[in-house]
């Protein structure tokens, strides 16, 4: 069966030979794969070979190696994660600064935010974003969709749509006060990204990818970080913009809509701006099964595997338990594509990866 | 007559001028300042609890009502140092080496200065030895350790033993997304919390106990 076929029939909820899967990583867990693996060539050509775990630029030889059945291709602000060493700053304008880690398998590096070029109100007056209609920020998507969508499923990547790249350039506390102290300047901090990822959006489906990946992270692991009102103030008509703007260029395009945490008071919201597919499905804080049963009619999945707990320090074990479950439950009738919950981390033994990969592809629907 | 109970609701709301007009108007009144203070601790505690139990408060909220106390409070502060009233309880907090997530962090360090502790806030990507440092320094009570990720939060561990090293009984808090109460207990912190609230409260249960 080719990959496209497994993905397509599962979304449209009928059952594949086998549960379709999408598993990105960091840059490490990457390097670390390739050397198990024996795969030579760049990962990513134009990060001098680091892999994107976005997808912007990779080469895709570890996707294809464990039998993924989506490929990725990133435009947008969410590029700049793991752009660069020491402090870098991105075209936006916002500083980063890479971060080690340690874990049994080595050091890592996060890249997170240090400087944020709306810290001050004034600033946003002269700010000039980047430009989204610039020919070469598409090179990548063309020859993803030219090289791989005959057997892949292909998908845009823009997610950090508005939410997130807006903290970045304004601060995560400071817009989190605008919201309620100084409205009419977060509208106009949020329509910078929200106006930038719109027309990448756009681009990306006319140009003929299967799937569009949007989102921010609006859930915590209590439940929404900001009031379903406020949402629907400010980000609930931007996406509905954005999900109407590209359905009316291709309206058979999926559109996923990834958010940490709970979420489950806006889903139904969610549904009814056009949402199809919900990422990650964080299974520490909502359970999979249930958002199955009351919102499986309507709403696609596509994550569900825990890395808050059984990915890092569970056993092989755990994690093909796991994965059976999720198929028997979230994923039965179809309707799922399995994933971890974040880009697979250095702290992952590889064992655990190789559970999740294996039984993933030994599990058949019938 | 200064009229206490509109500034408990001015903190509530995160109306910081109304906060710290009606903080000035009391001290002008010359209402205790620990009686002043009081009215706001009762806001954030009101906050706090809302937002425990999904009633209408989320992050945006906690955070504006924060800093509407913090700008009321900073005007009480002078008077309180002259007559002799300090926080009870001292804590020091700080985010897990290898982890630069904060707002966590800083709402507990918020809800813990609205139930009045002295805060000592570390910053992030803090180390095991300056959290110990820091506790001996300050006479801590209370030591609040957050981690967001997977890969820090195994360092807290370190982090607890370095503590319990120089101050067997400072009483150590540990909460962050991944962490859970079977963490928790497995190195050896006193408490874990889910949520900034929560924070405040199992800090001063355990300082009663």
């Amino acid at each position: 069966m080719r990959h496209r076929d497994r993905v397509a029939m599962a979304l449209a909820r009928e059952e594949p030979d086998r549960c379709p899967m999408q598993i990105s990583f960091t840059p490490e867990f990457a390097e670390r794969l390739r050397a198990d693996l024996g795969v030579r060539g760049m990962l990513n050509v134009a990060r001098g070979g680091e892999h994107n775990p976005h997808g912007g630029g990779n080469t895709y030889e570890l996707e294809r190696a464990i039998d993924s059945d989506l490929i990725l291709s990133s435009v947008g602000w969410a590029n700049n994660y793991y752009a660069g060493h020491d402090t870098y700053t991105d075209e936006w304008g916002v500083t980063w600064k890479e971060h080690p880690y340690e874990t049994p398998f080595g050091t890592g590096h996060y890249t997170e935010m240090v400087g944020f070029p709306l810290a001050q109100d004034d600033a946003l007056d002269s700010y000039v974003p980047p430009d989204p209609t610039r020919p070469e920020l598409y090179d990548d998507s063309e020859r993803v969709i030219r090289e791989y969508r005959d057997e892949y499923w292909v998908v845009g990547v823009t997610v950090t749509t508005i939410w997130e790249t807006a903290w970045a350039l304004r601060g995560y506390e400071r817009l989190l006060m605008d919201l309620l102290t100084n409205p009419e300047l977060a509208d106009r901090i949020l329509d910078i990204p929200f106006r930038y990822h719109l027309a990448a959006a756009e681009r990306l489906a006319a140009m003929g990818v299967d799937m569009l990946w949007t989102g921010d992270d609006i859930g915590s692991q209590k439940g929404m970080l900001m009031s379903p009102d406020t949402w629907r103030r400010f980000l609930k008509p931007r996406m509905a913009e954005l999900v109407s703007r590209v359905k009316a260029i291709n309206p058979d395009l999926k559109i996923a809509y990834h958010t940490d945490g709970d979420v489950r008071e806006v889903i139904g919201e969610l549904i009814e701006i056009g949402i199809d597919i919900l990422n990650p499905v964080q299974p520490a804080c909502m359970d999979p099964a249930e958002l199955k049963r009351d919102y499986g009619d309507e709403l696609l999945f596509w994550g569900s595997i825990d890395e808050q707990k059984t990915l890092p320090f569970g056993t092989p074990e755990d994690v093909s338990a796991e994965i059976r479950r999720r198929v028997e439950t979230i994923g039965a009738g179809g309707g799922l594509i399995l994933g971890p919950t974040h880009h697979v981390q250095l702290d992952t033994p590889l064992e655990n990866f190789w559970a999740m990969i294996d039984t993933i592809r030994e599990t058949r629907y019938t | 007559m200064a009229d206490l109970s509109a500034l408990t609701a001015a903190v509530e709301a995160g109306d910081r001028k109304t906060a710290v007009d009606l903080t000035q108007e009391a001290i002008d009144a010359g209402v205790p300042p620990d009686e002043i203070l009081d009215a706001m601790t009762v806001a954030m505690t009101e906050v706090g609890r809302k937002f425990a139990c999904n009633e209408g408060v989320y992050v945006p909220e906690m955070l504006i009502s924060a800093h509407a106390m913090k700008e009321a409070s900073a005007l009480l502060e002078p008077l309180l140092a002259a007559s002799g009233v300090t926080p009870e309880y001292t804590a020091v907090i700080g985010t897990v080496q290898g982890d630069l997530h904060d707002i966590g962090k800083n709402l507990v360090g918020m809800m813990l200065k609205g139930a009045n502790f002295e805060i000592v806030d570390l910053g992030t990507n803090v180390t095991p030895e300056a959290f110990a440092e820091a506790t001996k320094e300050h006479g801590a009570d209370i030591v609040g350790i957050s981690a967001l990720l997977t890969t820090t939060m195994v360092g807290m561990k370190a982090a607890v033993e370095a503590v319990r090293a120089v101050d067997p009984g400072a009483k150590i808090l540990v909460g962050g997304a991944p962490v859970t109460d079977e963490f928790a207990e497995e190195i050896g912190a006193d408490g874990f919390a889910k949520d900034a609230a929560t924070a405040a409260n199992v800090a001063q249960e355990l300082l009663v106990a």
